[in-house]
């Protein structure tokens, strides 16, 4: 069955045609790349339709991960939640936990205090960067092979990770999976001299970035191999729920601390990065960019930290104290990834859990892109395509 | 001492059956000739030392423990140094590290590659997903531990374990390597009082409940990737509290402007976002996005089972809309459908091509039917699994033989 297309951003490819009507005479070869494949980042397979080297056809196949984490959620009561959806987007476990809670709070209506939207924000910020490094390392190790020329960036990626997750480890105690925010504010109060070794790893990072974006994005074999590859249009990354650097990397100025601000971001002003060309080349560049404005974020931050209490919610002492008896609610934030936002519906059974729990992921709408940006290019270029996507497939299949 | 079957060289062994020592083949017999023995053993202390100092990896790496593996493998800890290298493809491997959740739809690849890894081979499974399934292994897509398909033979706990806990396995399983080719009795990895914490629902192997019946039915599992058998207990689900007041979500003025003139809605809920027609819904969509809101966020379907009492209701299901317009000022246009069981949904296929897999979503969790939209197929689970998971009704801890 065919739906009548309302939309011109699609350029006339059609992500249901059957493989068959492309292979009239069959002899052309169709690849399943995945889902045990070291650069699908984790478990994804797509049906690659090829003829020689050049696909013509993708089909992207998702839940080989799902884990029922809703209806898990379903399940469980709303303070017991927390350390559950550090698991679905494992590369950045903090801004997981502050879209889940602030969902609960609208729900309750409770207040935040201003430390604690603080906190919130550096946090979110730090996990912004370990999360773009850890894209940049592997993103350099897909286009150069696990024993070729990506694995030095990838040996230096980590290397700066480790110190943010260092910084994470002294305030929470865990490398990750924190389970730090909690419904009101967070957990764990900063601890002493916190600001110098936060200030100390940025200084590390940001002397070397420059360095990696030598080795990156203005090295000429990994321009080469990203300039003009998988180029989405701003319209179709719109239509399809893309969001994030991968939206902006299409031209599209948008960017939910800036356009619609919450936590600390109404008071830190946000520069969004932003390139046109749509490539995997403009949304490497937005990345490496928006490590250096993180870094001027989590600066900013921690200049202007308030005092004061850090929760401003009763605090938990059994699971069953958390009731929401009806209601809905939608929260959305800034990811590392993209909007990643929570829709919950109140009034489960019992009114400790909430009846329906949805996460947004924005990695499974930067994965609709690939029937229609994959086409047209060859394998080693749908590598590229996939790890510049970013996808994580916990958030994608929950 | 022969090796006691046709199967693999090196496994845990079964009930009732006596633990082996690991045998070489050839150097077995070898060493059974008189006169050669002391260069035969000679040459196989060499061999163990080369074989424990370079075993290759497999990253069987799904889900978060992957990260705390790739970092073990990275600068900071570098698991190369104890003669490791990772390897893509299993033919060339000898560990198998499975790091991260097994899924149902998973477990038969797994499976699949942990037979093409060559004789002798060894598994460690990293983190409590691998092990036990973690707080997953109740859940309905969840293998409760990799060790009900593939035999492991070291674990390294932890959500996630450190690097440096890696580490400690694979000295582990270096060590345990060493005694078996020396003929020393290797003591069980698991301890009785870890499998009774998390007494598993199918039996692992080497369990004395495990029978031949369960492993030839996961090898044509495995064989024949989805055949799954149909999963799904009915549960007892009791009616949820009538909703109160509570904030609503983001229903702008010019929504309740372009609700009130062009769709006749009066009736705006004050705790979620209001209701149209099934029939207006598309035309909704489309004058939306005229009006700038270009971008899908989401499609989220809800189950609410009948309810009796007071105030009865019928069963349904209600499926939430969101479009967002973008730059500065952004904000969220929502609105619900409120359908009858089997009533399905008009497409928003046509309009945006995002929608194409958050209704496949819907359809595959709850079972709400869209209509119109080109390929409604399940998206998360095996095609072949009967029952959606996210309607009330459906057990969280379905059993989906055989893996679960
Ligand atoms: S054990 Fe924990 S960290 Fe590891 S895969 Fe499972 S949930 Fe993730």
């Amino acid at each position: 069955m065919t739906v009548l297309t309302e939309s011109a951003a699609r350029a006339g490819v059609d992500p249901h045609l059957a493989p068959a009507s492309l292979d009239p005479e069959a002899d052309l070869m169709l690849l399943h790349f995945g889902p045990q494949h070291p650069s699908t980042h984790g478990v994804f397979r797509m049906d690659l339709l090829l003829d020689g080297e050049m696909v013509l056809k993708a089909t992207p196949y998702v839940g080989y991960l799902h884990r029922g984490v809703e209806k898990l959620c379903e399940k469980l009561s709303f303070v017991q939640q927390t350390p559950i959806v550090d698991k679905n987007d494992y590369v950045a476990p903090m801004t997981n936990e502050q879209a889940l809670n602030m969902a609960f709070e609208r729900l309750l209506g409770v207040e935040v205090p201003r430390r604690a939207r603080w906190m919130r924000t550096i946090f979110a910020e730090l996990q912004r960067i370990a999360s773009h490094l850890l894209w940049l390392g592997t993103f350099t190790l897909d286009l150069g092979g696990a024993l070729g020329g990506g694995t030095t960036l990838f040996m230096h990626c980590f290397r700066e990770r480790e110190s943010i997750l260092d910084l994470f480890e002294e305030v929470s105690g865990a490398r990750f999976h924190y389970n730090t925010h909690t419904i009101g504010g967070n957990r764990h109060d900063l601890p002493a001299g916190w600001d110098a070794n936060v200030e100390r790893a940025l200084r590390v990072i940001e002397s070397r970035l420059g360095e990696y974006e030598a080795m990156s994005v203005a090295n000429s074999i990994f321009v080469a191999r990203t300039r003009g590859i998988g180029v989405l249009s701003g319209d179709l990354a719109l239509e399809l729920g893309i969001t994030g650097p991968n939206l902006r990397a299409s031209g599209i100025d948008h960017d939910l601390r800036r356009d619609a601000p919450y936590g600390a971001y109404d008071e830190l002003p946000v520069r969004a990065c932003v390139a046109r060309e749509g490539d995997c080349l403009a949304r490497a560049r937005v990345r490496v960019d928006e490590i250096r404005e993180s870094i001027r974020l989590v600066r900013a931050g921690l200049a202007g930290l308030p005092d004061g209490p850090i929760c401003g919610f009763k605090p938990i002492r059994q699971p069953t104290q958390v009731k929401i008896a009806g209601g809905q609610a939608y929260v959305a934030i800034e990811g590392p990834r993209g909007e990643l936002g929570t829709f919950v519906v109140g009034g489960g059974d019992p009114a400790t859990a909430p009846h329906r729990l949805k996460i947004r992921a924005p990695s499974l709408h930067a994965l609709s892109a690939i029937p229609y940006i994959v086409p047209g290019h060859t394998v080693s270029d749908a590598v590229a395509i996939l790890g510049s996507l970013d996808p994580i497939m916990g958030e994608v299949d929950r | 001492m022969a090796v006691t079957d046709a199967g693999p060289l090196y496994r845990l062994p079964l009930a009732g059956e006596e633990e082996v020592a690991y045998e070489h083949p050839v150097l077995g017999s070898v060493l059974q000739a008189p006169g050669l023995s002391l260069a035969a053993t000679g040459v196989d202390r060499l061999l163990t030392w080369g074989l424990t100092n370079s075993l290759w990896m497999f990253p069987m790496a799904t889900s978060c423990c992957a990260i705390e593996f790739m970092a073990a493998a990275a600068s900071r800890v570098d698991l190369d140094r104890m003669g490791t290298i990772l390897r893509g493809t299993p033919r060339q491997t000898d560990v198998m590290i499975i790091a991260g959740t097994i899924t149902v739809k998973m477990a038969p690849r797994v499976k699949k590659l942990w037979e093409q890894m060559p004789e002798p081979k060894w598994a460690i499974a990293m983190g409590s997903c691998a092990i036990s399934g973690d707080f997953y292994r109740n859940l309905y897509p969840v293998v409760p531990g990799v060790d009900t398909i593939v035999p492991v033979d070291v674990y390294v706990p932890g959500c996630p374990p450190n690097p440096e806990a890696l580490m400690h396995g694979l000295l582990r399983l270096q060590e345990k390597v060493r005694m078996r080719r020396a003929g020393q009795l290797v003591v069980r990895e698991a301890s009785p009082a870890l499998l009774e914490l998390t007494r598993p629902t199918i039996a692992r192997l080497g369990d004395p409940a495990r029978d031949r019946a369960l492993d030839r039915q996961q090898e044509q599992a495995a064989l024949h990737a989805t055949e799954a058998e149909p999963a799904g207990t009915l549960s007892e689900a009791r009616p949820p509290e009538p909703p109160a007041t509570q904030a609503r979500d983001e229903v702008t003025p010019s929504l309740e402007a372009l609700l009130r003139d062009e769709f006749g809605v009066t009736d705006l809920p004050a705790d979620a976002a209001p209701v149209i027609g099934a029939d207006r819904h598309v035309a909704l969509a489309r004058r939306l996005r005229e009006l700038g809101h270009t971008q899908l966020v989401y499609i989220v379907a809800t189950h609410f089972p009948e309810k009796a009492g007071a105030r009865p209701q019928p069963e349904r299901f209600e499926v939430a809309y969101a479009l967002r317009s973008v730059g500065p000022g952004s904000h969220v246009a929502a609105w619900r459908l409120s359908l009858a069981p089997g009533e399905g949904a008009p497409t928003l296929v046509g309009l945006f091509a995002g929608a194409d897999w958050q209704e496949r979503e819907q359809y595959d969790l709850l079972g709400v039917r869209f209509d119109g939209h080109p390929d409604l197929r399940r998206l998360m689970l095996p095609e072949t699994w009967t029952g959606h998971p996210l309607r009330k009704d459906f057990a969280a801890d379905a059993p989906c033989r055989p893996w679960r």
